[in-house]
């Protein structure tokens, strides 16, 4: 006997699919994540194939990629995020000299950070979706699985492990420019001495180590989720720009609550003296 | 020699930037002329509106909470410091306000919709289906173009200001939580230390971000060249295109209001 | 002046990046006439009649429509035109983020001024005159060929258009589904007095339905005659494609 389900089994199982399909994703994407570090255990362990060359092209493609882009976007937002610190500063408190020693805390412990990865999820992670979400839709994947290599391994480890040195450098990179943005705007627009304004007594061992902690989670984050979200693609072309445009999205999304994570929790550690 | 590659290199680039911003120019003239004498397809817009919205609100509501509530970590070490819980408040408003909302807004706005935009256009483009359109004698700039970045503006503007009001209720979620200040203290450091010209300097460059989203994600839809791979390579660069023209924009519009 | 042809291409010259494909195509069309344009792949049948909806412009030469020199319009100055020369693309293309009925009544919607209720009741009227009336609510990815190219030809005929270009229609058909097409584009014809240009590789359609065939080879019109006229033509070129042989003294770019 089949008799129709009742109102409120309906209900829980309408309400039921989303959750239950969002708990299927996220234990998906921690299983890329898992399966990436077993594949570079796989690959730098005893016997196995380094995929040194492999590494360095994709670090060269990122680098290529992203280099002129991060410094473009970062050096702008520089200057902005500077000049509406200044205007506030002197509304507020009437004396720029604090206003370098502040930004360079928030450059490096996040702004730096966090805004390159914001871009690098735009560039790089639609890439490495569209690349392996187009692999799986024309069966390529299968094709190299056929042939005794696994997917994880060929194509995320040195996509992950290139992704964490980049994101690292270029954060290096965007920081000094926006850095550098921010003064020539203190300078040029406010008047601040460049001598005080660069002045890096504020910065201790503990905000450069939290954005260095952060540069690398994104740096791992992004193709995990973009490599996730490469090879949920199905069906055809379709699928892979849903994959692409999923990419975006869900790795802007990680960088932003992976900052929030890692802020609370320094804040927490170190409370004011942060 | 190495010197040498890298300057031919560089200059391709820049051609190549060249031409894409000349075309972009040209579109947005295009959408201009079409846009007088007003003749718009309502249907057409308001199912832009409705899809756009449905699609991005979650994430926008999302990513604006976090970033008032970052705002305020942000801030905390000072704030704990000096002990000024009133300050709180008014620190990570006016960042969100001004310039953190706008942006992460648009940049997800950008990925979310610009980036659905290109591929679905770039895929009309490759199947032919915008000479379908002008065979019928509908102009696709008119028909399918302006009510697109019509919703887009009119959308990522709407977006914005509820994304306002979000991420002040996350900053005020966020100091309780992570700071003890309570809602009142928070409220009234909003209250006190914000103005409607804050509220005002993102609302506007939201519009403009809205604008050059819709018309480089448009752009590079309807001049996708090479099959399903074409699409693909036209929405990276798509996005790419938004977030500097959403960076550029910033810099200008904050300038020319100072 | 001479009295024109109501479709006429004048010496009509076109290259892609310096490769010519047509080099002086000369041909004259009848209001109310039924003609094939035949030829082996690549010599330029879809180039020529996507010249006439200004899809493509010319290089040298000129085209006229119904009095009125076409080929200098801008795009446009070609609105107009497609308005009374409709076209039906190789591959339908077919909306298809919409219905049949939706694809169906756009045109209606933006050209004959109905209200949305109202074209889409004409438009499933009109479906139903191809034999899709089943089919109506579904989207084209849910449809076989035939359907999407019926499809299409009744989307083009919602602007009741006085010439139709038909870029193979009947390519990829069943023969019961090709001659189908075949009896509508000759009932356009004769009950409308619709011009109509087809582009076809499809024998017993051409022998059935043209009026006139015209011949293009190495960019112009190599013979035009009736189909009859054509299969008994002495010249060797043009038995050499109609007989379909492999050899012979046709020569073709890319073998
Ligand atoms: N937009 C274009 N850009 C570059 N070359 C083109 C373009 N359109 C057509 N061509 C070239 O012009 C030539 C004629 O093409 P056309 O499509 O007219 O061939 P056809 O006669 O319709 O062939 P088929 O029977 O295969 O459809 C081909 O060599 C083609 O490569
Ligand atoms: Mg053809």
């Amino acid at each position: 006997m089949s008799a129709a389900p009742s109102l409120p089994v309906r209900a829980l199982a309408a309400l039921g699919r989303p959750v239950v399909a969002a708990a299927r994703a996220t234990l998906e994407l921690w299983g890329v994540l898992i399966g990436t570090l077993a594949g570079i255990i796989r690959s730098y362990g005893k016997g196995g194939r380094r995929p040194r060359g492999a590494v360095l092209a994709q670090m060269y493609a990122i680098g290529n990629r992203s280099l002129v882009f991060v410094a473009v976007t970062l050096g702008f937002i520089g200057m902005v995020m500077m000049y509406q610190a200044c205007l506030q500063f002197s509304r507020a408190i009437g004396d720029l000299s604090q206003v370098g020693l502040q930004f360079l805390r928030l450059v490096v412990s996040d702004f730096g950070p966090t805004l390159t990865a914001m871009m690098l999820a735009t560039r790089v992670g639609a890439g490495i979706a569209a690349e392996i979400g187009s692999m799986k839709v024309t069966e390529q994947l299968d094709a190299l699985r056929m042939s005794g290599v696994l997917p994880i391994d060929y194509l995320l480890v040195p996509r992950f492990l290139a992704s964490i040195v980049m994101t690292v450098a270029l954060t290096i990179l965007g920081a000094a420019i926006m850095y550098g943005a921010g003064g020539l705007t203190a300078w040029l627009s406010f008047g601040v001495n460049p001598r005080t304004f660069f002045d890096p007594a504020m910065v201790q061992p503990r905000h450069l180590a939290l954005g260095l902690i952060k540069a690398v989670t994104y740096g791992a984050a992004i193709p995990i989720v973009s490599g996730f979200c490469g090879l949920r693609a199905r069906g055809s072309s379709e699928g892979v720009g849903w994959a692409t445009t999923a990419a975006v999205v869900g790795s802007s999304f990680a960088v932003i609550a992976l900052d929030f994570a890692l802020s609370v929790g320094a804040l927490w550690l170190f409370g004011g003296d942060l | 020699m190495i010197g040498e590659r890298t300057l031919t290199l560089l200059g391709a680039r820049a051609i190549a930037v060249t031409r894409e911003v000349g075309g972009i120019a040209l579109m947005t003239g295009q959408v201009l002329r079409a846009l007088l004498p007003p003749r718009l397809d309502g249907r057409e817009l308001v199912r832009n509106l409705h899809r756009m919205g449905n699609r991005s609100l979650p994430i926008v509501a999302l990513t604006a909470f976090f970033a008032g509530g970052l705002m305020v970590v942000q801030s905390a070490p000072f704030v704990k410091r000096l002990g000024a819980t009133s300050l709180a408040g008014w620190a990570a408003g006016y960042a969100v306000l001004r310039e953190i909302g706008p942006i992460l807004i648009g940049l997800m706005f950008s990925g979310r919709v610009g980036a659905n935009n290109t591929a679905e256009l770039g895929t009309m483009t490759v199947t032919e289906q915008l000479d379908g359109l002008r065979a019928l004698a509908i102009d696709p700039i008119r028909y399918l173009i302006v009510p697109r970045v019509l919703a887009m503006l009119i959308m990522l503007t709407a977006l914005t200001i509820i994304g306002d009001l979000v991420a002040l209720v996350g900053a005020a979620v966020v100091a309780y939580l992570v700071l003890d200040i309570d809602w009142r203290t928070m409220y009234f450091s909003f209250a006190d230390n914000l103005t409607p010209h804050d509220f005002f300097h993102g609302v506007y460059k939201s519009v403009a971000f809205g604008a050059a989203i819709a018309l480089t994600s448009c752009y590079f839809g309807v001049t996708v060249k090479g099959g399903a791979v074409g699409v693909g390579r036209a929405v990276n660069a798509a996005v790419v295109a938004a977030a500097v023209s959403i960076m550029l924009l910033d810099f200008f519009i904050t300038y020319a209001t100072a | 002046m001479t009295a024109r042809a109501f479709v006429e291409f004048i010496g009509v010259e076109k290259a892609f990046a310096g490769k010519p494909v047509l080099r002086g195509m000369d041909l004259a069309i009848g209001k109310g006439e039924i003609l094939y344009i035949i030829g082996t792949s690549g010599v330029g049948k879809s180039v020529t009649i996507k010249h006439l909806v200004g899809f493509l412009p010319i290089d040298r030469g000129e085209i006229w429509f119904d009095g009125q020199r076409v080929d200098q319009l801008d795009e446009r100055g070609f609105y107009p035109v497609r308005r009374r020369v409709g076209m039906v693309f190789q591959n339908a293309t077919l909306f298809d983020a919409m219905t049949l009925t939706e694809n169906v009544a756009l045109p209606l919607r933006k050209h004959q001024g109905l209200g949305w209720k109202a074209a889409l009741a004409d438009a499933r009227r009109r479906l139903a005159q191809v034999y899709l009336a089943d089919f109506a609510d579904r989207y084209p990815a849910e449809l076989s060929d035939g359907m999407r190219k019926r499809a299409a030809i009744a989307r083009t005929l919602t602007l009741a258009p006085e010439v139709v270009l038909f870029d193979e229609p009947t390519t990829g058909l069943d023969p019961v589904n090709a001659r189908r097409i075949d009896r509508l584009i000759r009932e356009l014809s004769r009950t409308l007095g619709v011009t109509a240009v087809v582009v076809s590789h499809d024998l017993p359609s051409i022998m059935s339905v043209a009026d006139r065939v015209a011949f293009l080879y190495q960019g112009r019109v190599h013979a035009l005659a009736t189909p009859a006229a054509l299969a008994a033509s002495a010249d060797p070129i043009v038995q050499q494609f109609i007989a379909g042989r492999s050899s012979g003294p046709m020569e073709t770019p890319g073998f």
